[in-house]
């Protein structure tokens, strides 16, 4: 089986590079990006191909792309990559509006290819354990999710609206939201959100905080802020506290990890041991495709996570709850 | 010395006691409690009297200051009567239940020309003080976003009461108007709040509340409370800024741990926590509060920010009730 990757501009292609070379049975071909010196050294890094463009790449002879492109790029490239009759793998936000994550979905479907959003943290050992508790009824019946997933400014491309779509709400939201589906196999109806610029002196925002209300009466708050500060001790977080009838669980997601105190680099470090969950990610899409199956995380799941992000900019602006329709 | 009196044996009434009892400004002279076993009790371990009713008291005892620890919706009964009899009164937060009967306990004591104190505890916390501090040094920067949370297992109390939503408010009036009221020392007034609550969802003995509040200054704060444990209580508290970000659990400020096999003095075999202080927090406040009475001085707590702190709290409850942003008042 041979993937492609098209562009480098979101750093997750490093680690989905990774995975691949680490797949048996699994070729990266190639790597396309129009960053020549980015895309060059990537090309040397993983002994691959290197293209500088991704139309050239999706003419060879290869099975399915990992898309990493700045997110206003996603739509361009999934269409052009379906319409060559290739199965995606795209980072997440799916999108940076509603409509283009629908097109991108219809196109896959009408060519006949895979649509996979990139949500790797459900890969993550101890969100599939939570996972496991709240469908075995360990929990009892879940009545409220408290989520964050905090982080630091990433800067570049990310904090230009036109490329990113969105800041610090549209980035960290889709991830824990895309959780919260999972675990309740239910929609949110409802959405309110407070929204602003503090960290950091920048156009695009960069703190916020929503709260949620889902279609099966579960209520939950999320907190997507880049907040942590330079001299954090790592990038950020995944967790949630899930309060069920039979008690209460807290999931730190990457709390597998020791510190690190290093007087050479002033700097305090986490340092994480645990599994790397974009490996799992990219394993379980190549499956799909071997088995010729559903994605396990459709463009629909991608859609649907990004829609809330969306909803949280327009009750912000607004100041008020925002309902979203479910069929 | 100042001559104490505590309305009410309860949770709350027998920490107070035992604070006046240790305090060397204090003499506790009297536990009112309409149960009688239970005001003996405690009367009995404080070695003081035990009265029926408030008026016996006053009649037998004269005291200087009262403290109302009965449950909220019975404060406004007790500080209007020691306010009539020209006590000072130290009550128990939540101020009250409602709003009016907040507003009448302050005037009461104004026009009796006594002082009201209220016991918003946890700005006498070591731990909430210093952070306290570091914001007002601004040793954090520009502050945007902050998170508490506090809760655990649903209290047990006289009658049920804290399951009682009229005696309660549930725990956005009972517990997070700590918070609320922590929040408003540091950051000042909150202009919008937004909260989901299970208040309304029947669940029996469980409840969790997330609040959204925007504080007129801008930060963005989320306060998180919990009567849904099955066990404990704790406490969190993060705040970032735009220099540094700084967070406190209760649970991982714990400088001993014992796990001891079972004996004599501990029966079980479980793990305990502890962090002890010189003075417990209780204390402190208390003795802040005689200080005041002493030395005619301001508290750093006041009747009116305890005012504030129930508005917050009641327009969280309103924002449950009805799904949609509730906007503080600008002057009440
Ligand atoms: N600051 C804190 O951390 C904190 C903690 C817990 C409670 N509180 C507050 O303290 C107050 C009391 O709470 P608690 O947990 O101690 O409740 P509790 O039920 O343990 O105690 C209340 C006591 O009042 C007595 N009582 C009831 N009606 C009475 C009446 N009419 N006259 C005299 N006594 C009467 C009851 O018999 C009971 O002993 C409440 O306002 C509560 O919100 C504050």
């Amino acid at each position: 089986m041979k993937v492609g990757i098209l562009s480098f501009a979101h750093m997750h292609a490093y680690s989905y590079a990774e995975a691949l070379n680490e797949i048996s049975g699994v070729e990266l071909f190639g790597i396309a990006d129009e960053n020549e010196e980015r895309g060059k050294n990537a090309a040397n890094q993983y002994k691959t191909n290197y293209f500088h463009d991704y139309h050239d790449l999706l003419k060879e002879d290869i099975d399915a792309v990992i898309i990493c492109s700045e997110n206003s790029r996603h739509k361009e490239m999934t269409i052009a990559a379906a319409k060559a009759g290739k199965h995606i793998l795209c980072e997440k936000p799916l999108a940076t509006s509603v409509e283009d994550a629908q097109s991108m979905i219809e196109t896959c479907k009408k060519y006949g290819v895979k649509l996979q959003t990139a949500f790797p943290v459900r890969f993550n050992p101890p969100v599939q354990r939570v996972k496991q508790m709240i469908d075995n009824g360990e929990l009892g019946r879940i009545v409220a999710i408290r989520g964050t997933n905090r982080g630091q400014n990433p800067g570049g491309w990310f904090i230009e609206e036109e490329l990113s779509g969105g800041g610090a709400v549209l980035d960290h939201t889709v991830h824990v939201v895309d959780l919260m589906r999972w675990f309740m196999n239910s929609e949110v109806k409802e959405v309110y959100a407070e929204v602003d610029t503090v960290f950091n002196d920048i156009q695009i925002d960069d703190c916020g905080l929503l709260m949620l209300e889902f279609e099966n009466g579960v209520f939950a708050s999320h907190d997507p802020s880049w907040s942590r500060c330079k001299t954090f001790p790592t990038w950020g977080d995944v967790t949630m506290e899930i309060v069920g009838t039979n008690g209460v669980v807290h999931l730190d997601a990457f709390n597998q990890h020791f510190m690190v105190y290093n007087d050479a680099d002033h700097k305090v470090n986490q340092e994480f041991w645990g599994n790397s969950y974009d490996l799992g990610l990219v394993e379980d899409f190549i499956h799909c495709l071997k088995e010729d199956r559903e994605p396990s995380i459709t463009g629909f799941d991608g859609l649907k996570a990004m829609e809330v992000a969306i909803k949280a900019y327009e009750s912000a602006k607004m100041k008020k709850p925002i309902r979203i329709r479910n069929e | 010395m100042l001559k104490v009196a505590v309305i009410g044996a309860g949770t709350m009434g027998s920490a107070h006691s035992e604070a006046y009892v240790n305090m060397s400004d204090t003499v506790l002279v009297g536990i009112v409690d309409i149960r009688e076993d239970v005001g003996r009790n405690l009367a009995e371990s404080q070695r003081t009297n035990y009265y029926k009713s408030f008026e016996d008291l006053i009649a037998s005892e004269s005291p200087d200051l009262i403290d109302v620890c009965v449950p909220t919706s019975l404060h406004r009964e007790y500080v209007e009567k020691a306010a009539k009899s020209k006590k000072h009164v130290i009550c128990e937060k939540p101020l009250a239940r409602n709003l009016e009967d907040a507003r009448a306990m302050i005037k009461i004591c104004k026009e009796e020309g006594v002082k009201l104190f209220v016991a918003q505890v946890v700005r006498f916390f070591p731990d909430y003080q210093k952070i306290y501090r570091l914001v007002a040094e601004q040793k954090l920067g520009k502050i945007g976003t902050v998170r508490t949370m506090r809760g655990g297992v649903f209290p047990t109390a006289w009658d049920d009461w804290y399951a009682n939503v009229e005696k309660s408010g549930t725990l956005i009036v009972d517990m997070i108007i700590h918070d609320f009221d922590f929040l408003r020392w540091c950051f000042g007034d909150v202009e919008r709040v937004f909260a989901k609550s299970h208040l309304g969802r029947d669940f029996n003995r469980i409840d969790h509340t997330f609040v959204s509040l925007r504080f007129k200054n801008g930060v963005i704060a989320h306060v998180e409370g919990s009567w849904a444990y099955p066990s404990g209580f704790k406490t969190e508290i993060e705040i970032a800024g735009s220099n540094g970000v700084l967070i406190h659990n209760s649970e991982d400020a714990v400088p001993i741990r014992s796990t001891l096999r079972e004996n004599s003095l501990h029966i079980s075999g479980v793990a305990v926590p502890e962090s002890p202080l010189k003075t417990g927090p209780y204390q402190v406040e208390l003795e802040h509060f005689v200080s005041c009475i002493i030395n005619g001085t301001d508290p750093i707590v006041t009747a009116e920010d305890g005012f504030k702190a129930l508005e917050i709290s009641l327009a969280a409850l309103e924002s449950v009730k009805t799904g949609k942003v509730v906007a503080l008042k600008e002057v009440d």
